[in-house]
């Protein structure tokens, strides 16, 4: 039996999905391994998740700034309702992102079932194997470091930089809590392989799907809501800090990119390792 | 890595049971490591948790795993303890072979016979504190 291959699976690919599947293999190092259905049916859904969580992070942006806009057409603006909308929209995002993970997840089992040969590792892979401290150090602090600014302008007495803080604090309480709840998924869906190729296909892609989820990007979409217009006409110096922040973060991700393992050698490490 | 054929006319409960038994034994476990819970390694290899969970039974009950409440099932220290009263043993052994002038080969023959057919533990060298 060719090395990744699962003579049970009866899964239907396109050619297309199995030609991604080959150049995702040669991009991690495996070029020698035969793209196989099982491993394009799982990549393909994570290409198609990763395409809707985008669109459906970009459809959350349009909505709180329209939701932001909305509450001050009329100066005061009925904010109540504005921040029922705004927490429904943030529910809603964490709703939308988990129906997305849970959609990746039954296609996984679903592959999974097909395996007349299932393989695991002994031991359990934890978020410091997947994510690794760097990254999680970095993502609390990106996230400490949207939130602070924020709670210090609920101490000011302006009621439109308040209003506006809170805004920024809901939406980054819910990037958080479907940033979790992500992380979560990834540490504890089930492995997926038949042999030592398609177990550590599958580490590379718990490692991927974990760090795209603690990527800051989000943190920042948010950060440049209109929201920030209203700190920039308050404060002068919200401008200067928030673009330090972004600068800071983007050279501090850098960093770890090029400092971290790439995911494909993460995962031959935690193949290796006991 | 572990794997589990449903085609093997060996029990899968069986066929978990050897391969940890095995990397606990080669050391590919090392002591303290802290193996999946049942639910987490029954859903990666397809497997009912009843059936994880008398693999783990077992082991823990040849002493190679230990069960902390729900902190989980580790490798235990007994695994590497059993090496070194085999080692022991076989000391013991080289000793006696050596006092009664038997060549090496047919020592070694007299082991791989005594591993095959099933150790007898004769009554008047039985050690009660070893069992």
């Amino acid at each position: 039996m060719p090395k990744g291959t699962s003579p049970g699976a009866d899964l239907s690919v396109r050619p297309a999905d199995l030609e991604r599947a080959g150049v995702w293999l040669t991009g991690h190092g495996l070029a020698d391994v035969r793209p196989t259905a099982l491993l394009a049916t799982r990549l393909e859904v994570r290409r198609r998740a990763r395409l809707a969580a985008s669109v459906l992070l970009a459809a959350f942006l349009i909505a709180v700034a329209l939701t932001y806009t909305g509450g001050t057409v009329d100066g005061s603006g009925d904010r109540r309702w504005s921040l029922l909308v705004l927490t429904a929209l943030v529910v809603g995002l964490v709703l939308a992102q988990s129906s997305l993970d849970w959609w990746v997840r039954r296609v996984d089992r679903r592959a999974g079932a097909t395996l007349p040969r299932r393989a695991a590792h002994p031991v359990r892979l934890g978020w410091r194997t997947v994510l690794g401290r760097p990254r999680a150090a970095f993502a609390v602090a990106t996230f400490a470091g949207g939130t602070a600014p924020a709670i210090g302008t609920l101490t000011l007495d302006d009621p439109t930089a308040r209003y506006a803080a809170v805004i920024l604090l809901i939406g980054l309480c819910g990037l958080a809590v479907g940033v979790v709840v992500q992380l979560r998924h990834v540490l504890t869906h089930p492995v997926v392989a038949d042999d030592e190729v398609s177990l550590t296909a599958d580490v590379i892609m718990r490692v991927e799907d974990a760090r795209v989820g603690a990527a800051p990007t989000a943190v920042w979409s948010v950060w440049s809501l209109p929201v920030v217009s209203v700190f920039s006409t308050a404060f002068g110096w919200w401008n200067a800090a928030w673009v330090a922040f972004i600068v800071l973060s983007v050279i501090a991700l850098a960093l770890i990119e090029a400092r971290t393992a790439r995911s494909a050698a993460v995962a031959r490490n935690a193949m290796s390792a006991p | 890595m572990i794997s589990i054929d449903a085609a093997s006319p060996v029990p899968p409960f069986e066929q978990l049971r050897a391969q940890l038994a095995r990397q606990i034994q080669d050391r590919t476990l090392a002591v303290g490591t802290r193996l999946p819970t049942l639910r987490r390694l029954a859903a990666d290899l397809g497997l009912a948790v009843n059936t994880v969970g008398r693999a783990y039974r077992e082991l823990e009950e040849a002493g190679l795993i230990e069960t902390r409440g729900s902190a989980g099932s580790f490798v235990s220290a007994a695994g590497e303890q059993g090496r070194e009263r085999a080692s022991r043993a076989a000391a013991d052994y080289a000793a006696v072979i050596a006092g009664l002038g038997i060549d090496t080969n047919e020592a070694i023959r007299i082991v791989r016979t005594a591993l095959t057919t099933g150790i007898s533990v004769s009554p008047a060298t039985h050690n009660p504190k070893e069992a």
